[in-house]
């Protein structure tokens, strides 16, 4: 390479070293008596190859109308050299220049946790087309075309597994640590490493249309997106810096000391002050993508470092949200008719608990028969439901429906108590027991007469007891809100050692429970899985959503999204974002230190020009690094 | 017609001087909307075709001193 296109490849770091070895030399001159004209010779131009970008960028600057830092910097060194004080010209141009450099590259390093989830992206896929395997740009597969992913690939596209068996690192795109299992039939994510079998994937979802994709998006918009303490620092930033000029203005009007003068505009850089909190949480945010937590912007994680109060939503947040039928009990009717008219029921319900019944109730014969095809080809017989010829929901409660000349109630008490349907002690008893297992059970009535209980049972995710005390020790309240009754919430509660439980709560009463904690004067997370927790998630201070790597409207809606269905990463975001908050505040505080001190030391007669701006470099720096502490955090 | 444009800027001294690029942008004819980042170091420039070359933009960039990449 020749050395004008290096020079112009590394203007920086050349021109920085330029500069440098310029000021050294002629340091070194200044010793000889004789050599002093040659070494102020040197500095000047120690000055102009340091200062010529700094002096451009600050004509650029107040031809916009603002004052910026190197409008001061380079006002400082022109005043430096006029009163014949080019030492500190040079000095102080070059440390600038130096700090400069260090700052871009320290920031570089900061950005990068963007950047390693750009470079997870594999640049090319393996397509079956006609029959054969070609190899394509990842972003030239159609979506519907099948790719092979070979062991140890990275996974090109979005798709459904169709064949093979595998391991696949999902880390990248949910932070999980370990490798998930898959086979036909689940989802992959583009980004992802494939660890063991070879799998042929459909893809659903490619180029920028993936999930990885999409997490990089709002990274990078989260990354955009001020805090409130940016903008006030930004606006602040605006005023103080003309202000400083005034200051040394009048201090040279009055004392008659340019020096002083000068040496107040090289320390009234408002640098680590501007560059701390933004250093921050750029750090954090990355930080916080890298583990699989996607925050959505500065602002909620500064409202996140305050959170003193996590409310949890039961299903599928600390239960697997797996609802599976744990008991069927008939009172006078056999249990598989019971099991059949609740089906009937909630066969156009949507609600998580009717899957589950429809499920058992296929499962478990009853009802006309329909033959289907297994992937085996062997025939086998399963139920179908019909259905039902009218059908209602009352939300929170049941369904009401219509199946030829019978009426069928399926729902909790509150449903009976409201339609006046009158619940035998042997029920009433058996539900009773249940409920203090922690099942959910309902009712079915037929014709106004109960014949049977459906019990349900949602497993606890095996993590939900720790994170509850794990938020404990960190000092946060935990609150359970769930649609379940009184005793299943007890039950439930008791296990995970959670602090409180509301109970029996509609989807609205939900929302009304945050307002309440929020009126208790408590900042206030909800954590959810994104969908029918939406208007909870939207009230809540900080909304959490799980899973979100499978669904748009979790990344849509929350402030926060958890990419796996992993409850452990709650109290790592929440003490993350506590973390953030103090690591700004530090930065806030080391800034207007350095400031306040240096102005004390040069009234003081203690600091000079290249002092104070060697002082001030080491402040940037130094929000910098502690900024970047994050990145490990 | 109304085009935008990306450019990646990594050189940026401090948020202000992003904000001065913003501001230099935003008074060139023919710019409809900019946002300028100094956190990502992105440079969204909405413009009018028939008006300004988007050849100008990166002149304006690197005339403050920044080194501006398309995207």
């Amino acid at each position: 390479m020749n050395l004008k296109r290096y020079v112009r490849k590394h203007r920086k770091p050349v021109v920085v070293a330029a500069s440098g070895l310029l000021f050294a030399i002629g340091w070194g001159l200044g010793y000889f008596h004789d050599l002093d004209q040659i070494s102020a010779a040197l500095m000047i131009l120690a000055s102009i190859v340091g200062g010529y970008d700094v002096a451009k960028k600050a004509y650029y600057t107040l031809r916009s109308g603002t004052v910026g830092i190197n409008s001061l910097v380079t006002l400082a060194a022109i005043g430096a050299i006029v009163i014949g004080e080019y030492w500190e010209a040079a000095a102080v141009v070059f440390l600038f220049s130096l700090g400069n450099y260090l700052e871009a590259r320290t920031m570089g390093k900061t950005r990068s946790a963007l950047e390693e989830l750009l470079e997870m992206t594999p640049d090319t896929a393996i397509v079956r087309r006609n029959g054969e395997d070609v190899e394509v740009s990842a972003r030239e597969v159609e979506p519907g075309e099948t790719v092979v992913v070979k062991p140890g690939a990275k996974v090109p596209v979005d798709g459904e597994v169709t064949e093979g068996e595998s391991a696949i690192d999902q880390a990248p795109v949910t932070g999980e640590s370990a490798p998930v299992h898959k086979s036909a039939g689940d989802e992959v994510y583009a980004g992802t490493i494939n660890q063991e079998g070879a799998l042929e994937v459909v893809a659903t979802g490619t180029g920028a249309d993936t999930t990885l994709e999409r997490i990089i998006r709002r990274v990078e918009e989260a990354q955009e997106a001020k805090a409130p303490t940016e903008t006030i620092i930004e606006r602040f930033a605006r005023y103080y810096t003309p202000a400083i000029v005034v200051l040394a203005a009048g201090t040279y009007a009055y004392t008659g000391d340019a020096i002083v003068a000068l040496t107040l505009l090289v320390i009234g850089c408002p640098g680590a002050l501007v560059i701390g909190p933004p250093v921050s949480i750029v750090s954090a945010i990355g930080n916080a993508a890298r583990s699989g937590v996607l925050m959505k912007g500065g602002e909620h994680l500064e409202t996140a470092g305050k959170i003193d109060l996590v409310a949890f939503d039961k299903t599928g947040t600390l239960t697997k949200g797996e609802t599976a039928v744990a008991s069927v009990e008939g009172f006078g009717v056999e249990s598989d008719e019971v099991l059949r008219y609740a089906a009937i029921a909630e066969k156009k319900s949507e609600h998580h608990l009717a899957d589950a019944i429809l499920e058992a109730a296929r499962g478990e014969g009853g009802g006309t028969s329909a033959a289907h095809l297994t992937d085996g080809g062997t025939v086998v017989e399963r139920p179908q439901i019909p259905d039902p010829d009218a059908f209602e929901v009352v939300a929170g409660k049941g369904v009401v429906a219509q199946y030829v000349d019978r009426r069928i109630v399926v729902g909790n008490r509150a449903l009976l108590a409201e339609r006046g349907i009158e619940v035998p002690t042997r029920v009433a008893d058996h539900v009773r027991e249940r409920e203090e297992a922690g099942q959910t059970a309902v009712h079915v009535v037929l014709d106004g007469n109960v014949v049977g209980v459906v019990s349900l049972r949602d497993e606890l995710r095996s993590a939900a007891a720790d994170v509850v005390r794990a938020l404990k020790d960190a000092g946060v309240r935990t609150v359970m809100l769930t649609g379940d009754n009184e005793r299943t919430a007890r039950a439930v509660a008791e296990t995970i050692g959670i602090d409180d439980y509301r109970a029996a709560l509609l989807p609205e009463e939900k929302q009304d429970a945050i307002e309440s904690f929020q009126e208790e004067g408590h900042v206030v997370a909800m954590v959810g899985d994104g969908i029918n927790d939406a208007p909870s998630l939207a009230t809540a201070d900080v909304g959490i959503a799980m899973g979100a790597a499978g669904t748009d409207t979790a990344i849509e809606t929350a402030d926060m999204a958890l990419m796996a269905d992993d409850l452990e990463r709650i109290p790592y975001a929440v003490s993350l974002s506590k973390a953030t908050r103090w690591n700004v505040t530090e930065n806030v505080a080391i800034a207007v230190a350095t400031v306040v001190l240096l102005l004390a030391g040069v009234f003081a007669g203690y600091v000079h020009m290249a002092s104070g701006m060697l002082v001030h470099i080491g402040s940037v720096l130094l929000v910098i690094l502690n900024g970047m502490r994050l990145l490990r955090y | 017609m109304t085009q935008i444009t990306e450019y990646r800027v990594t050189d940026f001294d401090c948020p202000t001087c992003a904000s001065n690029v913003e501001r230099s942008l935003s008074r060139t004819d023919g710019v409809e909307r900019v946002e300028v980042h100094y956190t990502t170091g992105r440079v969204e420039i909405e413009y009018d075709e028939d008006t300004v070359d988007p050849d100008a933009f990166e002149r304006t960039i690197s005339n403050q001193g920044y080194t501006p990449q398309p995207r």
